[in-house]
């Protein structure tokens, strides 16, 4: 696998898109503990949707990172500096394996499975959104360590 | 569950999360004073030598948001301080280094005196300040030494 130019974002889209993500799943834990099973399944849906877009389409081509340059960056001062849309795009990736277990076990009818599992994913969007935190890295750095990521041992040049 | 009782869960779990965030922050980029192991370039797969005054070994991963920032700071620091050399570990294909040195996030930095002992560990992204109070500290010391053993040794 040869080293592409990376896509490069400005860091605060990302946070952005992890708020409003954070906020929404804050209304599917809503919906499902006061009943309201089949809209709370709906929007989780979506929101599960979502994450496969960014995850697939690359955090850079993320609805909300589009909502993100329209709207929210015209009012910002410019990025002191861009960042790499590898890990951003992993997150949507782990993201997407919550929700989707969620939305799963939710469609079986297991009783509380779309409450947790958007409680979880909201943990995380929340973290990512106020404190930076990136549970995609973290992640990622224990898959290598657990040996599923290692594909042999290559020189990668320092960048 | 009623409305009211559900709004009161969502502030808990809102609650539990900004703790869980204001702890993670507040342990990130800290330096711990460890005494450990002396380690050699080839132990972390270095193909530069260490530093002859200290070395800062960054362990990083391929995909990892906060290690191109370390770098560009460590090299920072490294340049500016003549005998200090900055040395970065890519673990994406070396599970063996990670497992080793138990890195448990992306940046952690060893701080490496001048005989490549493990003098510190710092856990996520530094600041320049801690960076460079503990080298102070470690650079201090040798010279320290290098001087109290310097009258003993005439008597060898």
């Amino acid at each position: 696998m040869s080293k592409p130019p990376r896509a490069r974002l400005d860091p605060r889209g990302p946070r952005f898109g992890a708020s409003l993500t954070a906020v929404l799943l804050l209304v599917v834990v809503f919906l499902s503990l006061t009943g309201a099973s089949a809209a709370a399944l709906t929007l989780l849906a979506a929101i599960t949707a979502l994450f496969a877009w960014g995850a697939l389409a690359g955090a850079g081509r993320h609805p909300y990172g589009v909502l993100f340059k329209k709207f929210v960056r015209p009012h910002l001062a410019p990025p002191t500096e861009l960042e790499d849309a590898a890990p951003p795009t992993f997150a949507q990736g782990v993201g997407l394996a919550v929700t989707l277990v969620g939305l799963i076990l939710g469609l079986a009818g297991v009783p509380g499975a779309v409450g947790i599992a958007a409680a979880a994913a909201f943990v995380a969007a929340f973290l990512n959104a106020v404190f930076d935190y990136c549970l995609g890295c973290q992640i990622y750095l224990l898959l290598v360590r657990f040996g599923v990521l290692n594909r042999g041992r290559r020189t990668v040049g320092n960048v | 569950m009623n409305p009211l009782e559900a709004i009161g869960l969502l502030f808990a779990l809102l609650a539990a999360t900004t703790v869980l965030g204001l702890v993670w922050r507040a342990r990130q980029g800290r330096v711990a004073s460890v005494a450990g192991d002396i380690i050699t370039p080839a132990d972390v797969a270095s193909p530069t030598a260490f530093g002859p005054a200290a070395t800062l070994v960054q362990f990083s991963t391929e995909l990892c948001a906060r290690c191109p920032g370390t770098r560009r700071l460590l090299d920072a620091v490294a340049e500016q301080r003549p005998g200090v050399v900055h040395v970065d570990v890519d673990l994406t294909h070396r599970p063996d280094l990670a497992n080793r040195f138990a890195v448990l996030q992306t940046p952690t930095t060893l701080i490496l005196d001048g005989s490549g002992r493990v003098r510190a560990r710092v856990g996520g992204a530094p600041s320049r300040a801690d960076i460079s109070a503990t080298l102070d500290a470690i650079t201090q010391n040798t010279t320290r030494r290098t001087l109290t053993t310097a009258p003993g040794s005439s008597h060898v």
